[in-house]
């Protein structure tokens, strides 16, 4: 008889409820610690608040000088410094051709994560449901290794590989291919860059460095699929994929999505791989294979550009590409996490390196 | 109307071929880009390249690049472990329930936020309205608002995963909270934050956007000094040499590249290392 | 025209020079005397400008234009072997940044194919443009078979606006008479960063086409009109990379990195300058272009070079400067240094030696010019 502690839903609960002495029972030294590690637990929310509050605050005059263009316009231009005229826009002064659209990042971001999304969800719960049910248990160790091992692989790393080597064959090899495609999805028509820099290729190097995220909450959530459920369907004489489609996939569909918005999250933060890889234009893609920018990777590149602004605007302006990515992330993330929690209290995925 | 035994047979063979394609997209570019990264470093990895920084310009080097890297990991594990392993104990030890849960919901929120962002925040804040200039405390502090809620919820868990007897017997014997945390649940618990911190400066050696603008990058070999104190390091070497022509400029590129994820699964392997002598140690001490 | 507006950025620059005072600190007005042996400044007509080798080792950071930075890696180490205690760390990230970055004193010396706009010079009163070298840019392009076409600014204009978009283009054809162009596409390469090199390039664009001035006009960044297959590079040696890779190309680069793009068999064009002569970069058509220009450079040093009227003058050309911000000089060691170093490197003893200009291809400063760029040095006290 296994005795874990479980609640309505059939779900374990966390580690063991900590035992602690009592409040009243404090010595001197614990108080100071209590203090001490009180305010040390404080400082992320700290930090959050920190970060929140000058994002706004740098950014509000840039939002008052753009106003509903930010999401409209997908012109985006810091001005030119050495007119002798600026311009005027409610009140606040930015050099002269100021225009801080961020609909084309908004776009390249959006664009680059849902491809990467899209991809990474069935290739992760795929190679997650493969590596459960066939692999022998001796294998198991060292393939999850591998996953470890591409979570830890740094973001310019990626990007490295990305421009050097999986950009080169894309354009050379697959490209050509895809290209046929064109016939029915006129997206998918046009022509590449001979490195293969552009949307398509940032958006498979995305969805490579999302897998990990997806793939190890998944195998976490598979493992704790009641053993009985899966033993009974399968003496009902169920073959192995009817199981995984009757009892299986049920049983985590809700921590995929989860874990699913936790990779977009990541993807839309994603800065120095897609820098290397997206080409850095400033429009929106023409085809797939298009060149085009998202929010991070803009602030990356032209934050040192930005700061030649005699007005500041352009400082301002990248504030604001930046609070709008955070609300994104934010969104994205709170969600994936609230979900993730009901579910399960394994710890965080490892593996960031933006 | 029942499927045929055939039909169900096939569906299921065809499935199982998807999934294991799957397994292999996941593996095999992983194993494809590790490899060709190193294969790519590999006839780089010559003495010069640790003796030499990025300012010689006949032969260049890492070895500012590496040291500052190492420099910023000190500093990351000084600020970030500390912080975090006190907030963990916090979160574990003493936080009524009410507060607790907010506290590491904020702190798992804080892991969502993208790293420009940290970085971006962190120039104007730091660098500009502080005018620190570039410097090695704006990069420290960036850096440790990233990892800061790794170490805090790693050792949290490595706290409450401490057996409950040995809490039990602590009360049993009237300890003060500080003297059991030191005495009775650090010893189990120590392999668990290690392991967590290691994993954050795995994270940390690996990141390039919120250095960018606070440790912008310095061709010399690190020096003493917090404020306007640019500082080199590994990451930002591929960065900016991949994009440059030149034989030399991507065998440098690559290098850095090399070292960088060296380091990195240097750092992995051997969280992971102490996280398995930890559950051998714990299975030995199951009461 | 071209020269009028610049001259009147100049006056206001002047005025507003003159109406603020120079070094923000009130301690050290009067530079301290060098502890160590100094070797004096070697500048012919100098005005007493403190140099010498600094009390205790001082680094200086330096950031910037791309196309003066191979100048500042040859000059490195020669400044370290002349006085021992500077060590000068160059850096790239265009010239938007070399200027920022310098005048938030976040580097001592920013390098800038561009002196400072006007906004800048008022929100950093005292800020100052030192230029150490003239140099060019030259125009490349990749079409095989074609090393040398004539082309106007007038014709890039339109090439970068978009109206003409093939080599065999009757306006390229008209300028190439007896030469038979290919019906490539012209595909446009510019800078994506904030860029010294644009600010030269777009400031002989305007010069050439009235639509291009009343338009985009000059600066370090400029709204560029879309050109659909337009391609962007960061950095002149990804100008010319990009432009190796792109047949049919077009690309504005500067010229210490030309030598690398013509072993790259790329071919640079002829440009037609203000009397109608076809020239390409070279040290005569660079110095004539100096020389006609030499004559009316304003106090504050920010003059243009672009488009001068002269027999043979190359109409890309360009003061390469340092730009500095006595204001956020904290030492008086490092403001010696600074001066110390610009000396230097302005001597044809010290950096500006033949050698050192020639592997990047930069002209020395006008011998006029010398006792201007003196006075400016010596506003740099710490």
């Amino acid at each position: 008889m296994i005795l874990v502690r479980r609640r309505a839903g059939g779900l374990p609960t966390g580690p063991a409820r900590v035992a602690r002495a009592r409040t009243h029972e404090l010595t001197g030294g614990d108080r100071v610690l209590q203090w001490v590690s009180g305010v040390a637990a404080t400082i992320p929310l700290a930090g959050l608040l920190f970060i929140t509050i000058i994002l706004v605050v740098w950014a509000i005059p840039a939002i008052i000088y753009s106003g509903f263009g930010v999401f409209t316009s997908d012109k985006f231009f810091i001005g030119n410094f050495y007119s002798l005229n600026f311009t005027s826009v409610n009140g606040v002064v930015a050099p002269f051709g100021a225009n801080y659209g961020a609909l084309t990042f908004i776009i390249g971001t959006l664009t680059s994560s849902l491809i990467a999304l899209v991809l990474a969800v069935p290739i992760s719960v795929g190679g997650v449901l493969m590596l459960s049910e066939w692999i022998p248990r001796r294998l198991e160790g060292p393939l999850s290794t591998f996953l470890e091992l591409l979570a830890g692989i740094p973001s310019v790393v990626f990007g490295f590989w990305g421009l050097t080597v999986f950009g080169p064959f894309l354009g050379a090899h697959v490209f050509p291919a895809l290209s046929h495609l064109g016939v029915i999805l006129p997206f998918f028509k046009g022509s590449w860059a001979y490195n293969g820099q552009g949307l398509l290729t940032a958006s498979l190097v995305l969805t490579l460095m999302i897998i990990p995220i997806i793939a190890s909450t998944t195998r976490q959530l598979v493992k704790r699929v009641p053993v009985l459920a899966s033993e009974g369907a399968l003496a009902l004489g169920m073959t192995r994929y009817e199981v995984v489609r009757v009892v299986t996939i049920p049983y985590v569909r809700t921590g995929i999505i989860a874990s699913a918005l936790l990779g977009w999250g990541r993807a839309l933060g994603e800065t120095i791989a897609v820098l290397l890889i997206i080409g850095m234009a400033n429009n929106p893609p023409v085809n797939i294979y298009g060149t085009t920018s998202t929010l991070a990777s803009t602030i990356a590149d032209d934050l040192d550009s930005a700061l030649s602004d005699g007005t500041g605007m352009a400082l301002r302006a990248m504030a604001m590409l930046g609070l709008i990515l955070l609300i994104m992330s934010l969104v994205t993330n709170l969600t994936g996490r609230l979900v993730v929690r009901r579910i399960s209290t394994e710890s965080l995925p490892v593996g960031r390196g933006v | 109307m029942s499927k045929t035994p055939r039909l169900r047979h096939v569906r299921g063979v065809a499935f199982w071929i998807l999934c294991g394609l799957a397994l292999l997209l996941i593996i095999t570019p992983a194993v494809a880009i590790i490899l060709s990264v190193l294969v790519k470093a590999a006839p780089q990895l010559k003495l010069s390249l640790f003796t030499n920084t990025t300012a010689d310009l006949q032969n260049p080097g890492l070895q500012n690049a590496i040291l500052g890297t190492l420099v910023l990991l000190l500093g990351v594990a000084v600020v970030a472990g500390s912080i975090g392993v006190l907030g963990g104990i916090y979160l574990a030890e003493f936080a009524p329930r009410r507060l607790g849960g907010p506290l590491r919901f904020f702190s798992e929120v804080l892991a969502g936020v993208p790293s420009i962002v940290i970085g971006l925040v962190a120039y104007t804040a730091f660098v500009e309205a502080l005018h620190w200039g570039f410097s090695i405390l704006s990069a420290i502090i960036a850096l440790s608002l990233l990892t800061l809620p790794y170490i805090v919820k790693t050792t949290e868990v490595s706290f409450s995963q401490v057996p409950r007897s040995l809490r039990e017997a602590a009360i049993a014997l009237g300890l003060s909270r500080i003297t059991t945390i030191r005495k009775v649940l650090l010893p189990p618990a120590l392999p668990g934050i290690i392991s967590g911190m290691v994993i954050a400066l795995a994270i940390a050696t690996g990141e390039t956007a919120p250095l960018l603008y606070t440790a912008s990058f310095s061709n010399t070999n690190p020096s003493a000094g917090l404020f306007h104190n640019p500082i080199g390091y590994l990451t930002y070497v591929t960065y900016y040499y991949v994009q440059l022509p030149g034989a030399q400029n991507q065998a440098l590129a690559s290098a850095a590249a090399g070292v960088t994820i060296l380091l990195v699964l240097l750092l992995i392997f051997a969280g992971r290392a102490i996280t398995a002598r930890q559950r051998r140690l714990m299975a030995r001490l199951d009461v | 025209m071209n020269v009028r507006r610049h001259a009147s950025i100049g006056f206001a620059v002047i005025t507003g020079a003159i109406l603020v005072s120079a070094c923000g600190s009130t301690s050290t007005v009067t530079a301290p005397p060098t502890s160590a042996p100094a070797s004096t400044s070697s500048s012919p007509t100098a005005a007493a400008v403190q140099t010498g080798n600094p009390a205790g080792p001082q680094t200086l950071s330096e950031a910037g234009s791309s196309l003066l930075y191979p100048y500042l890696q040859k000059l490195a180490p020669g400044v370290n072997s002349a006085f021992a205690n500077i060590t000068l760390t160059p850096a790239a990230g265009g010239s938007g940044t070399g200027q920022s970055e310098a005048l938030s004193g976040t580097i001592d010396m920013g390098g800038s194919d561009a002196y400072l706009s006007a906004s800048q010079v008022s929100a950093n009163p005292g800020a100052l443009n030192i230029p150490i070298a003239v140099s060019s840019q030259a125009v490349n392009y990749n079409l095989a078979g074609f090393p040398n076409l004539k082309l106007s600014g007038n014709v890039i204009a339109q090439i970068y606006q978009g109206t003409i978009t093939t080599w065999n283009n009757s306006a390229i054809a008209a300028l190439n008479p007896g030469v038979t162009l290919p019906a490539t596409p012209i595909v446009p390469i510019r800078r994506s960063d904030s860029s010294g090199d644009t600010f030269i390039f777009t400031s002989f664009l305007s010069a050439t086409n009235p639509t291009w001035s009343s338009g985009p006009s000059f600066g370090t960044t400029v709204s560029w009109p879309t050109v659909s297959s337009e391609l962007t590079a960061s950095g002149n040696p990804a100008m010319v990379d990009t432009l190796h890779s792109t047949p049919g190309g077009i690309a504005y680069i500067g010229i210490s990195v030309e030598s690398a793009a013509l072993v790259d068999g790329l071919g640079e064009a002829e440009l037609e300058n203000a009397s109608g002569d076809y020239v390409q970069p070279d040290q005569t058509t660079v110095t004539a272009a100096v020389t006609a220009g030499a004559g009316n450079i304003p106090a504050s040093l920010a003059a243009s070079l672009i488009y001068e009227m002269g027999a043979q003058a190359y109409p890309i050309v360009n003061f390469e400067y340092l730009i500095i911000n006595p204001s956020k000089i904290t030492s008086a060691d490092t403001a010696l240094a600074i001066r110390t170093f610009i000396e230097w490197a302005i001597s044809p003893t010290g950096g500006a030696t033949a050698d050192n200009l020639a592997a990047v291809n930069f002209e020395p400063l006008p011998t006029t010019v010398i006792p201007q760029v003196n006075t400016a040095v010596a506003q740099i006290t710490g």
